[in-house]
């Protein structure tokens, strides 16, 4: 059951990630909702269980959109994993803590794929400081949202 | 040792998912012309649902905006107002119509043109983050396409085909870091390398420092990649700096608005043709 949830839940992100690029393109370059679910799989779920939803949910963004077919995963698995260990350590269930990991999350994320696309010797951008504050902020309120959606889903 | 084990369990298995997405993109890297099984899975899996996504988003383009016009109407004229309202929503649709039919006619229009069979496709996803470095189509082999076949537009040079599944393919468009397209001006036939930045465009390298470039030159595919056939438009200068030794680097603008792309023409390789590419490239 927690498998199919799990599905489902990749499921939704990869289908709402599509809508939002369609309708709304300048929330969908704010917003990775695929990080988004892995955070709220380190804070709620067993370590084991965000690592895993890491490796699924990016190896699944990896097919639709990247190039390297890993290099997601790999993102992913290692944001679940820290998230996941912060989330056995400190109290992370207030809005302005999660917000924090959200953001932090999503400096995380560009940084690994620079450090992993340099030890490749493949060719990379330096994300802009702004755009990344504006990402850092759009996931960290969406993704607050999503959070208050999810513990309303019985 | 059990119990060092049990206490090191997620340790032990961050160690195998990271390897597990080590060894992937070793052969992802490896092997760019075939795509491995797992991938084919999981696009298979995922395509359904990027295309119910492509599909609402197509299907609903005017009823988002309706819902948002009408919302501060109030009650007593929302009657009157539905009237109005429907025969804009009509009018949208029409005129949403009427630009798709118009894309979709330059598109056949320049299927005339190559001299090679070519297969129209709707982008079904991009990568938001990196301005569009890669792109979903909604075809794939089933429809003749294969690794290395180019991607355009009416406008210009998209990019090349980078993996293709039963329904779906990915396209590298020339914005990726790592793509490159062998180019020439068109003026005065000086030729380079053009690689792209991201969100910034694109920048054709190894330009000889003594070739007469000016902002404004239009920038062409020279055919020497022997993936983008020569004469296809990717862009025009916008500013000329130095490079490294006797060259120029020259920042092109793309001519494709890879923000707004919505159709394109593949050109489809021969089988001959794309099994000795292929071949060569081994």
């Amino acid at each position: 059951m927690k498998l199919v949830r799990g599905f489902l839940a990749i499921g939704a992100a990869c289908l709402a990630q599509e809508l939002l690029s369609s309708y709304l393109p300048g929330v969908a370059r704010r917003c990775d909702l695929y990080t988004i679910l892995v955070v709220y799989y380190g804070l709620t779920r067993p370590q084991a269980a965000a690592m895993v939803m890491g490796t699924g949910a990016g190896l699944v963004e990896d097919s639709v959109v990247q190039a390297i077919l890993g290099l997601n995963g790999f993102k992913k698995t290692l944001i679940g994993y820290l998230v996941g260990s912060f989330g056995s350590l400190f109290m992370l269930n207030q809005a302005i803590p999660r917000f924090g990991i959200l953001f932090a999350a999503t400096f995380l994320d560009p940084l690994t794929e620079i450090g992993l696309l340099a030890a490749m010797g493949k060719g990379f951008v330096f994300p802009e400081m702004l755009d990344l504050l504006q990402r850092g902020i759009g996931n960290g309120v969406i993704g607050l949202l999503v959070f208050w959606i999810a513990a309303r889903i019985p | 040792m059990a119990i060092v084990l049990s206490e090191r369990k997620p340790f032990l298995l961050l160690l195998v998912l990271l390897t597990l997405n080590l060894i992937l993109m070793s052969s992802s890297v490896k092997n760019v012309e075939r795509r491995s099984l797992l991938e084919e899975a999981v696009v298979s899996i995922a395509s359904p649902f990027l295309k119910t996504a492509a599909w609402i988003g197509r299907g609903t383009a005017g009823t988002w905006s309706s819902y948002a016009d009408l919302r501060g109407v109030a009650k007593e004229n929302r009657r009157l107002h539905e009237q109005v309202d429907s025969l804009a929503l009509q009018a949208r649709e029409a005129e949403e119509a009427r630009l798709e039919l118009e894309r979709l006619r330059d598109i056949l229009d320049l299927r005339g043109q190559v001299d090679r069979p070519a297969a129209a496709a709707r982008v079904i996803a991009r990568d938001e983050s990196g301005g569009a470095r890669i792109v979903l189509l909604d075809r794939g082999t089933h429809d003749g396409l294969a690794p290395n076949d180019p991607v355009i537009t009416p406008r210009g040079v998209v990019g090349r085909v980078i993996g293709a599944f039963p329904g779906t393919s990915k396209v590298q468009t020339i914005l990726d870091p790592n793509s490159g397209v062998a180019a020439l001006l068109q003026r005065t036939r000086a030729q380079g390398i053009v690689v792209g930045q991201g969100e910034k465009g694109c920048r054709m390298e190894y330009v000889s420092e003594l070739s007469d470039v000016e902002v404004g030159d239009v920038v062409v595919t020279s055919g020497l990649d022997q993936i983008h056939p020569k004469g296809y438009v990717i862009g025009v200068v916008s500013a000329i700096g130095e490079g490294e030794g006797l060259t120029k680097v020259v920042e092109v603008r793309p001519e494709v608005d890879f923000q707004r792309l919505e159709e394109v023409l593949v050109l489809v390789r021969p089988p001959a043709a794309a099994g000795a590419a292929s071949t060569e490239k081994r």
